[in-house]
């Protein structure tokens, strides 16, 4: 049990982690932009940065997942969820999880293999910078395999009757909604 | 014939997973899965790897972060305060006086996010006080913010209208100089809504404000210029075509910081913040995306966007019979599904219908986003009355009341875009040669 709650807890960490290391992409990806905009200013063209502002993008984007997920910032259809109480609404939850369940992880499957593939074949950007696919890849597929985690983490915590943070309600935070 | 029961069975998937509250991306993943188990004999896991891949990689998509994070940053600062001292000097010159500042504020603090529930946010939380402290009547100070607040989907930046360019390959750059002019003219609609209302029952409004000397004036439009400099780079580098969407984006975040810092409200919680919750919203659209991108593969391999645009185009539907269609079409799903969802799980079947009927793509987009506006001020489901619903404290069916006026003026609005497409189509054809 102990072992438990410590792997809990650790996971917990992990995703958390995953989102500052997001941010911090997204910071880089400004400072590409901005060493674009001044390398071009200045006359010279530096090959490749359009496609490193893409991966750094996809990188932040799912390194973001999972702790985006324990926040409560991705969007789903809550009507029906809203107008339940009770049982019927831990099983709907429950049913939520496992179809989320399902096809995170079949996407972390694929993600993984397609980075595999390319680290095989030693597959190349067709773009100006020629870099080997798997490494930005990999940062993606390492995202989703989180957010796979992330998201059957959160199942068993259900399954087993631990109070669930993706199940508070509240307003949703103005500031970080479109 | 199996065809039919295999497209019965696909949306019942769709529904089933949106309906019953699978996260939007999931569910559009799960969906797509199945449709192409269904329709094809292709590897359905490589093929999801690569498309999900290379749209999310996409260097059109890199403006997006960006613009929202240049939104979080201001957010944080007390703009919300300047723009309401700003305005008011000026505004209570008009019929109506105070519930401009709404409308103004509204429209101003669009030009600088990409986001309607932020604009909601951020001029309600200096306004609704001062107005319910003047006496203005509540119906008409929630209807202004909740209508007045959607402006943020059509003035650029505008989140919603970069997912829009990035679903149907047109340049970011141009839609946002598109949505400038309709934008403008629809705060102008609302702002007329309220002369005409204040000119007709004189007694309700609130009476009792001061005037104001003109260097009083003066000084309030001091504290707007920070801001209309902020747009003003943004905005003007990227109609002079001396920036892609993506460089104004960064221009703006540079510029967003240097403002709050300037205010004094930039420091190392504030800045973690705003970048902590744009990193949650950009990861949270692009995850929608990306599962957006693998649902329009196998939406392909239905051939159900085929068939739909064959059979509109045989019934030889007048344009704006088509137009009326496609409005209430989305105003129903807007009931539903907020705007990001609708658009991207629409497009995928509604582009080539569109495309097949002649429209301009940059048209459609504002039009779109009209429509998607709507949407949020319709319950059940609508972004900006749950907002409104967490400031004043009213229920949903009273600010979905009050903000009915300004529903009526948007479908006004779509008319008048119908009757002159010029409103969007002329500054970008007039543009110079915008790079993306």
């Amino acid at each position: 049990m102990q072992i438990l709650q410590a792997l809990d807890r650790g996971l917990d960490r992990l995703y958390g982690w995953c989102g500052y290391v997001a941010a911090a992409l997204l910071v880089t990806l400004a400072a590409l932009i901005i060493s674009s905009i001044l390398s071009r200013l200045a006359g010279f063209y530096v090959p490749g940065l359009a496609e490193w502002s893409g991966y750094a993008m996809a990188g932040a984007s799912f390194l973001a997942l999972a702790y985006t997920f324990r926040n409560r910032g991705h969007i789903r259809v809550a009507i029906l969820l809203n107008a339940v109480k009770g049982r019927v609404r831990h099983v709907l939850q429950l049913w939520c999880l496992l179809v989320a369940s399902l096809f995170s992880c079949f996407l972390a499957y694929y993600l993984v293999k397609m980075t595999y593939v390319s680290w095989r074949l030693e597959d190349r950007s067709e773009g100006a910078d020629a870099v080997l696919l798997w490494i930005p890849q990999s940062v993606m597929a390492f995202g989703a395999v989180v957010l796979a985690v992330c998201v059957v983490h959160s199942t068993l915590r259900r399954l087993v009757g631990a109070a669930d943070p993706i199940d508070e309600q509240g307003p949703p935070d103005p500031a970080s909604e479109p | 014939m199996t065809e039919i029961a295999f497209t019965g069975a696909f949306l019942a998937i769709l529904f089933l997973f949106l309906g019953t509250g699978v996260w939007v991306a999931l569910s559009l993943i799960g969906v797509a899965t199945v449709g192409m188990l269904l329709f094809t004999s292709r590897p359905v896991g490589d093929a999801m790897a690569t498309t999900i891949w290379s749209a999310s990689s996409a260097w059109s998509l890199t403006a997006l972060p960006l613009f929202i994070w240049m939104g979080e940053i201001l957010f944080r600062t007390r703009l919300s305060e300047n723009l309401f001292r700003g305005l008011t000097p000026w505004m209570r010159l008009l019929p109506g006086g105070l519930l401009h500042v709404n409308i103004a504020g509204s429209a101003i603090f669009a030009a600088i996010s990409g986001s309607s529930a932020a604009t909601v946010a951020t001029v309600g939380k200096m306004s609704i006080p001062e107005l319910r402290e003047r006496r203005y009547p509540e119906r008409l100070i929630v209807g202004t913010l909740a209508g007045a607040g959607t402006l943020g989907l059509l003035i650029p930046p505008s989140i919603t209208l970069i997912i829009y360019g990035v679903t149907v390959n047109e340049s970011i750059a141009k839609l946002f100089i598109a949505g400038v002019v309709p934008g403008i003219v629809l705060a102008l609609l609302f702002m007329g809504f309220v002369v005409v209302w204040a000119l007709t029952r004189r007694d309700a409004a609130g009476e009792s404000l001061p005037s104001y000397t003109l260097a009083q004036m003066m000084r309030g439009a001091l504290l707007l210029l920070p801001v209309a400099a902020l747009i003003l780079l943004v905005m003007g580098s990227i109609y002079l075509g001396f920036a892609t969407a993506t460089e104004a984006a960064v221009l703006g975040v540079v510029g967003a910081l240097v403002l709050s810092a300037a205010q004094g409200s930039l420091n190392r919680e504030s800045f973690l913040e705003s970048l902590l919750g744009a990193t949650r919203t950009s990861a949270m659209i692009a995850f929608i995306l990306a599962g957006s991108a693998f649902l329009s593969l196998a939406m392909g391999f239905t051939g159900l966007p085929r068939a739909l645009a064959g059979w509109i185009g045989g019934l030889d539907l007048a344009p704006i019979t088509l137009v009326a269609a496609l409005t209430v079409f989305y105003i129903v799903l807007g009931c539903f599904l907020d705007g990001i969802s609708a658009v991207v799980l629409t497009m995928a079947v509604i582009e080539p219908l569109v495309r097949q009927a002649g429209f301009d793509m940059i048209w459609f987009g504002i039009f779109l986003m009209i429509v998607v506006e709507m949407a949020q001020i319709t319950p059940p489901i609508g972004f900006n009355l749950f907002v409104l619903q967490g400031m004043t404290g009213h229920d949903m069916g009273f600010i979905a009341r009050a903000a009915v006026p300004f529903f009526v003026i948007m479908i006004a609005m779509v008319g008048l875009l119908v009757a002159v497409p010029e409103l969007a189509t002329a500054l970008p054809s007039a543009m110079s040669n915008a790079p993306g």
